[in-house]
């Protein structure tokens, strides 16, 4: 059922007045569902002197009642499945799920009967974020376009090389 | 049938293989040049006088537990002898009717893997003793949820168990109430996922058990079918900390397998990547070990020099993680020695900095010592490596067993003696520095960017690398057209977290286990696999 | 009082602007390739496609389909086709759009048995 105008207007106003608060104070809790620990390494980075995400109002928390970003890795082992759902649900909405890394992107593992081989088999994904592993630097810019503070580039970008190279 | 108490005689692999020979058994050719791996075939009659002889001698441990699949089931033990002639020998058993001699009563280090072969390979100890559930969740053999399309031809993965493994759960030994605490899969932040089953009477840790088959992702199957250069890309993903350590030690294991050995250059820039590569995990051990104590100055400053080496090693092999660098047959690239030269002192000072001023913070070094207790014989008893078994004061180091740069320039093995955690965290700063030294002397003689190409034929082979957690190991065979068609991965993570549980039994409450954990510095993506 | 902690109270900003300036350290990190079409032809990509270890890469006809999201920047496509294969510098991938992730590059060499 589509909604009317107006109820879309006020949903995409109430997504922005959400992007609004979580750009300023945003709770991020991690989910391993099965990566080989390097993405894991990253993302304590987040918090050295070098990427301080506390500077940009983001905040680390390992409670899923105060979690308002789930940050997943790994391409979601099967026998993980049930503990990413329970992680999910006992997140409060409104929350965004940020899947980051090649293998939660589907890069790595292809579906099989220990793996699901991505993250969006089992939870609904708001942001991917590519890297093998992504860097705190791309971590950092995944986690401001998942609060609308910073600019897709991807979109735009198209992977060919003029002559010169570079990404056009 | 207790344990086997070693006698004090002189071990060699040359005194192993002969009273293995003894009891039956048949050295296989190996033409290998390089190999330091020796392969006797054991009837399974004698399994167990060969167990029983190999745990008796001095200077040999138990490395290594694995089975495979084909017309009859085959049980591999790979013993590492450790003594004046360090190398390894490979046993090899053709197991028939489901079941061999019980070989963890002999030697203890044997127990995770008898289970782990079990759910596998089916096949079980005699005697009807409990195992545990090591690899497979409880649901595992299920099929695809309905509406996913259907995956391709799965590799077959062995024999289904004719009964479920037994769940066992440790007894309550305290008197008075003891319960048990399940915390994970899910822990806290930034942590791989993990089960702890904790058992506890309040404060003190009774018995503490793990589950690690939420990550296994196995990735053996998926190795099975593809050329040992399809498969480093995910053998180096096994447990990706130690991507240098477990991609070497599958390299160089499909080099035995083919009869080939790296180029001594393309050895050294191995090398250069492997003391990198411990260097960077002992930085973030460090920090972690400053998180867990609730230091946030002595974090920041680890993590400083943590980011430091990180970017050194993007600068100089253009990975920070250093994935990608070793490759079946030699390397990718080699090191841009000029930036590492300019670029790694400061790195280096910058923990070193951190690290004194954390040695003279007197309620740091409280904290740490006497922590988490293991002495050495439990880490004998149990087959540990790396720096884990080396602060019990074990010498125990796969770098004794290389040829090559290693040989060149022989490594200063760092030892503890109490066992504890402040032993662990020294013996890491004497390798960091030492992890220096070498690489100044890997540069000066030279790397290169450099690979002999893999023959396609038939054969097995062993391989083995120092990881910043102790010895890696592979085991490859492959088929007449190169591929693979078992490969075995045991990362150094697959044989210390089984002493995990005993270092935290020790005399140690609730706050001491995150203190533990980062001070062995394991993965369990190194168990899963 | 400083002027950015005034200046912060007045308006309720309560966090750094990011990014204030582009980060040194940026330029060794590996990146996912950008590809020449006037260099690739039919043969190479499907070389391109044979050395890539994940489902990166993928050839309809004459475009080359290149899954950004599952490029792990490992470099085997460049090896294989250095012509055809630059490094693209790119590694902020962000995106809300999982489509966006995959792009179409044509093939404009033509095919090696011309």
């Amino acid at each position: 059922m589509k909604p009317e105008p107006d109820e879309a207007e006020a949903a995409q106003r109430l997504r922005d007045q959400i992007a609004a608060q979580f750009g300023r104070s945003l709770h991020i809790r991690t989910l391993d569902t099965g990566s080989c620990a390097v993405c894991e390494q990253e993302i304590r980075l987040l918090s050295a002197p070098h990427y301080d995400l506390h500077r940009l109002g983001f905040f680390f928390t390992p409670a899923p009642r105060h979690a308002d970003l789930l940050l997943v890795t790994g391409p979601m082992v099967r026998a993980f499945e049930l503990a990413a759902r329970k992680a999910y649900e006992a997140m409060p909405g409104p929350k965004v799920v940020v899947a980051t890394g090649a293998c939660a992107l589907g890069g790595v593992y292809r579906a099989d009967r220990f793996v699901h081989g991505e993250v969006e088999a089992v939870l609904p994904v708001d942001v991917w974020i590519p890297g093998c592993p992504p860097s705190p630097l791309a971590l950092l810019h995944g986690l401001g376009v998942a609060v609308s503070r910073l600019a897709e580039k991807v979109p735009d970008l198209t992977f060919v090389a003029d002559g010169d190279g570079g990404a056009a | 049938m207790t344990a086997v108490e070693p006698r004090a005689a002189a071990g060699t692999r040359e005194h192993l293989v002969r009273q293995l020979v003894g009891l039956g058994g048949t050295p296989t050719l190996d033409t290998s040049p390089a190999s330091n791996a020796v392969t006797v075939s054991v009837p399974a009659g004698a399994l167990e006088a060969a167990t029983h002889a190999a745990a008796g001698i001095s200077g040999v441990r138990l490395a290594d537990m694995f089975a495979d699949d084909g017309d009859t089931t085959v049980l591999r033990l790979v013993w590492a002898c450790e003594a004046d002639e360090p190398g390894y020998v490979i046993t090899e058993s053709q197991i028939a009717g489901g079941e061999y001699s019980p070989l963890s009563d002999i030697a203890p280090a044997a127990f995770v893997e008898e289970c782990e072969i079990y759910e596998q390979f089916g096949i079980r100890p005699a005697g009807g003793k409990p195992l545990n559930r090591v690899m497979l969740p409880p649901h595992s053999g299920a099929e695809p949820p309905a509406g996913r399309p259907p995956g391709p031809a799965l590799p077959t993965l062995g024999h289904q168990p004719a009964q479920p493994p037994a769940e066992v759960h440790a007894p309550h030994l305290v008197g008075g109430q003891a319960f048990e605490f399940p915390f994970g899969p899910v822990r806290q932040v930034g942590v791989e996922s993990l089960y702890y089953g904790l058992v506890t009477s309040g404060e003190e840790v009774v018995d503490l058990y793990l589950f690690t088959w939420h990550k296994h992702r196995g990735v053996e199957w998926r190795l099975r079918g593809k050329t040992a250069p399809e498969a480093i890309f995910l053998a180096e993903r096994a447990e990706g900390l130690s991507a240098v350590a477990v991609g070497w030690a599958f390299a160089a294991a499909a080099e035995a397998a083919a009869r080939v050995t790296a180029p001594a250059a393309a050895a050294r820039t191995r090398a250069v990547a492997l003391e990198l590569e411990r260097l960077y995990n002992h930085a973030a051990a460090t920090a972690a070990l400053c998180q867990a104590t609730g230091l946030s100055v002595g974090q920041a400053a680890a993590e400083i020099a943590l980011e430091r080496l990180l970017r050194v090693n993007a600068a100089a092999f253009g990975h920070r993680y250093l994935f990608g660098v070793v490759e079946p047959g030699g390397v990718s690239r080699a090191p841009d020695g000029d930036v590492l030269r300019r670029e790694l002192p400061g790195a280096y000072d910058e923990l070193r900095r951190a690290a004194d001023a954390l040695l003279s913070t007197n309620s740091f070094v409280d904290r740490l010592a006497a922590c988490g207790i293991l002495t050495a014989e439990q880490a004998r008893r149990l087959g540990l490596v790396g720096p884990v078994a080396r602060a019990t004061g074990l010498t125990t180091d796969a770098r004794l067993a290389a040829a090559g740069p290693y040989a060149d320039h022989p490594v200063n093995v760092v030892t503890g003696a109490a066992g504890d955690v402040f032993a662990r965290f020294q013996v890491m700063l004497g390798e960091v520095a030492e992890s220096v030294r070498l690489i100044t002397r890997f540069l000066d003689d030279g790397t290169a960017a450099d690979r002999t190409l893999i023959p396609s034929r038939a054969g097995t082979g062993l391989g083995w690398a120092e990881s910043p957690r102790g010895e890696a190991l592979a085991w490859v065979a492959l088929d007449e057209d190169g591929r693979i068609a078992r490969a075995r991965l045991r990362p150094g993570s697959a044989r210390n977290w089984r002493g995990f549980d005993d270092a935290c039994r020790s005399q140690n409450v609730f706050t001491d286990i995150p203190i533990i954990e980062a001070s062995f510095w394991l993965t369990v993506a190194g168990m899963a696999r | 009082m400083p002027l950015w902690f005034a200046r912060g109270l007045r308006r309720g900003v309560v966090t750094t602007r990011y990014p204030a300036r582009p980060d040194g350290s940026a330029v060794s990190l590996p990146t996912p390739p950008a590809f020449r079409p006037g260099q690739l032809t039919r043969q190479t990509a499907d070389r391109m496609i044979a050395a890539c270890p994940g489902p990166a890469l993928r050839r309809r006809d004459d475009t080359l389909i290149f899954d950004v999201g599952a490029c792990t920047a490992c470099g085997r496509c460049a090896r294989v086709a250095p012509d055809a294969v630059t490094p693209s510098g790119e590694f902020e991938l962000a995106t809300t759009d999982r489509a966006a992730l995959v792009k179409t590059i044509p093939i404009l060499g033509g095919s090696d048995e011309a």
